[in-house]
């Protein structure tokens, strides 16, 4: 199987994203995507290569879908506290912590 | 491609259905009188991809690939000229004869699709949006591959800009981790067809699209709601394609040597569906409904799932489970960084407002900044006001001061540095009725917060967007 992979990688026509792990992305990248708009003029962008502001803005995305990630998975442990609390809920209902409160 | 402009070559008559980057309309090229398909892509700039992927399609030739006649402008409009399939897409004729496929009908048009999958592949070509409503029908019965390379380039495209986030139902687990894909990314995607013609719609069609760009890398593969309803060929045919591991996914040569597939009836076998289709889409066409809006009155199976851009993330962990850690958190804080020399990657952050949530931190190697609001979800801002009379309160970040007004005791989520250790016991002391009101909440809520980060991202893109504008602009003239 590793062999398989190893073809599989080999023969890949879209390649894995570069910036997959943070560590590739500049932490003052990372702060800008976080800090307040108004303060977003005091860069320079026109300093930059065309090259590196393509990746500055690839970067952007990647840092987006790891908030995004972080977004959804909060919700996902909401939901599945919810969850869990409702169907150990289910035969007794609303009785059952009418009496526990009381 | 030509000089004249396309609405004089050819005369538009009805529209044929609507997509993610724009809306497909019935022609004829006036000239010889044939019948073709137009697709209106509203486009801003930077066409080249996608002019030199359509070039690259036009010199696409198989029965089984939608022929690609070429290319116009309109205005701000790109015109895609190609072959039009009388019958529609595979998702019309389940929505107009309110059916799904049966097996047969599944192997005939799955034959089909994998030719077109094999000749795709062979020429090294990924279709990267293979779904029911990507595989058109003639009047014959044959299926054919619509939209390949364009959906891929415009995908590209707008995900560059940011511009669309979209539905993931079909995608590989690869390519929504990124890890990079080949080919048989196509063949996860025919996996999930497969199951949205048995079933009228892709497995998770049901929760929210950003919650299922979550669980396709993570969950085992998909399987039919209710196997006992189908054939063990068919089962085979749908798990060998729907393998996690792209190195052991089967590819589109060896699965036409499949049971499933070898056996599969003639094209002559969808022809009472495919008349029936056009019968029915005829007749909504007289009546002069708009075939949409009757779409939209039948109601739940109305799976709006058309786009296709990726919104990708990556899970490292081998074992399939998501970790979400001490990635670093969003900041709601005020930061001001006096250092604009950005360049020497240093930057000093100094809070800038008095307020005593915003002190920020320098913290190790993967935590960015952080303050005291960091980490907690604009849903916690919601549940804060259930029950008082105040509306869920604004979701960019924790409220000024959210951390001081003092939750009520069982309100207190407490967030710890990573949210999978949110303490829920109060929901113990809730009620059923009012557990469930939570529940209902999440989906908008988290919506809203994804929105507000699109803006975010948004707008902090664009003066990196505009500064390569600008420097083409200048390169351009010299
Ligand atoms: N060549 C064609 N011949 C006949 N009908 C077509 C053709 N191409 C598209 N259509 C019709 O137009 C509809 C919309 O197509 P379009 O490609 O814009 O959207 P989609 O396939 O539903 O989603 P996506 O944007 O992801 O491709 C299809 O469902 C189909 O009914
Ligand atoms: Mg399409």
């Amino acid at each position: 199987p590793s062999q398989q992979y190893d073809t599989w990688q080999h023969n890949q026509v879209v390649k894995a994203n570069p910036y997959l792990s943070t560590a590739e992305i500049p932490r003052w990248l990372q702060v800008y995507s976080k800090a307040p708009q108004k303060f977003d003029n005091k860069l320079r962008w026109e300093l930059f290569q065309v090259q590196e502001l393509d990746c500055f803005s690839e970067m952007l995305t990647m840092l987006m879908k790891k908030e995004l990630e972080q977004i959804v998975m909060s919700y996902e442990s909401a939901r599945q506290a919810i969850f869990a609390e409702v169907t150990s809920r289910k035969p007794e209902d609303e009785q059952n912590r009418f009496e526990s409160n009381v | 491609s030509l000089t004249k402009q396309p609405d004089e070559v050819f005369d538009l008559l009805e529209k044929l259905g609507e997509g993610a980057y724009g809306c497909v309309f019935k022609a004829i090229y006036k000239e010889a009188g044939q019948v073709v398909a137009i697709k209106q892509v509203p486009v801003e700039s930077d066409l080249q991809e996608i002019i030199k992927e359509i070039a690259i399609m036009q010199q696409c030739d198989s029965p089984y690939v939608v022929k690609y006649y070429g290319s116009y402008f309109k205005n701000t409009d790109l015109w895609i000229v190609m072959e039009y399939c009388g019958a529609g897409s595979v998702s019309d004729i389940i929505r107009l004869r309110r059916k799904t496929l049966t097996e047969d009908e599944v192997a005939t048009i799955l034959n089909d699709t994998l030719k077109g999958l094999e000749y795709l592949h062979f020429m090294r070509k990924i279709h990267r949006d293979v779904k029911a409503g990507n595989i058109l029908l003639n009047t014959n019965g044959n299926s054919k591959l619509a939209d390949f390379g364009v959906a891929g380039q415009l995908t590209d495209t707008m995900a560059k800009r940011n511009t669309v986030i979209g539905t993931p139902f079909w995608m590989a687990p690869e390519v929504i981790q990124e890890i990079g894909y080949d080919c048989v990314a196509d063949i996860w995607s025919l996996g999930i067809t497969a199951i949205e013609m048995a079933e009228g719609k892709p497995p998770y069609s049901d929760i929210h699209p950003m919650r299922a760009i979550f669980m396709i890398p993570q969950k085992p593969p998909p399987t039919f709601r209710d196997p006992e309803k189908w054939s063990e060929t068919f089962i085979n045919f749908v798990s060998q394609c729907l393998v996690k591991s792209p190195a052991q996914r089967a590819t589109a040569t060896t699965l036409l040597q499949q049971d499933f597939i070898k056996n599969a009836k003639p094209h002559s076998n969808l022809r009472e569906m495919v008349q029936e289709a056009m019968e029915i889409k005829r007749r909504k066409l007289k009546n002069g409904s708009d075939s949409e809006e009757d779409d939209e009155e039948d109601g739940d199976d109305d799976v709006d799932v058309g786009t296709m851009v990726k919104v990708s993330v990556d899970h490292t962990d081998g074992a399939g489970t998501v970790k979400v850690n001490s990635l670093a958190s969003s900041i709601s804080g005020t930061m001001i960084q006096h250092d604009t020399d950005m360049g020497l990657g240093t930057m000093v952050i100094n809070d800038d407002e008095e307020e005593d949530t915003g002190t920020m931190q320098w913290r190790g190697a993967d935590t960015v900044v952080k303050n005291n609001d960091v980490e907690r979800p604009a849903f916690m801002n919601y549940f804060d006001n259930v029950g008082s009379s105040s509306s869920e309160s604004g979701s960019s970040g924790a409220p000024p001061g959210g951390a001081k007004k003092g939750l009520p005791a069982e309100e207190a989520w407490k967030f710890s540095k990573n949210i999978t250790e949110m303490n829920f016991s109060f929901l113990k002391n809730l009620s059923v009725s009012e557990l469930q009101i939570r529940l209902g909440a999440l989906d908008p809520l988290m919506e809203k917060e994804i929105e507000d980060l699109r803006k975010r991202y948004f707008e902090k893109r664009q003066p990196i967007l505009d500064a390569i504008d600008a420097k083409k602009k200048r390169q351009q003239n010299f």
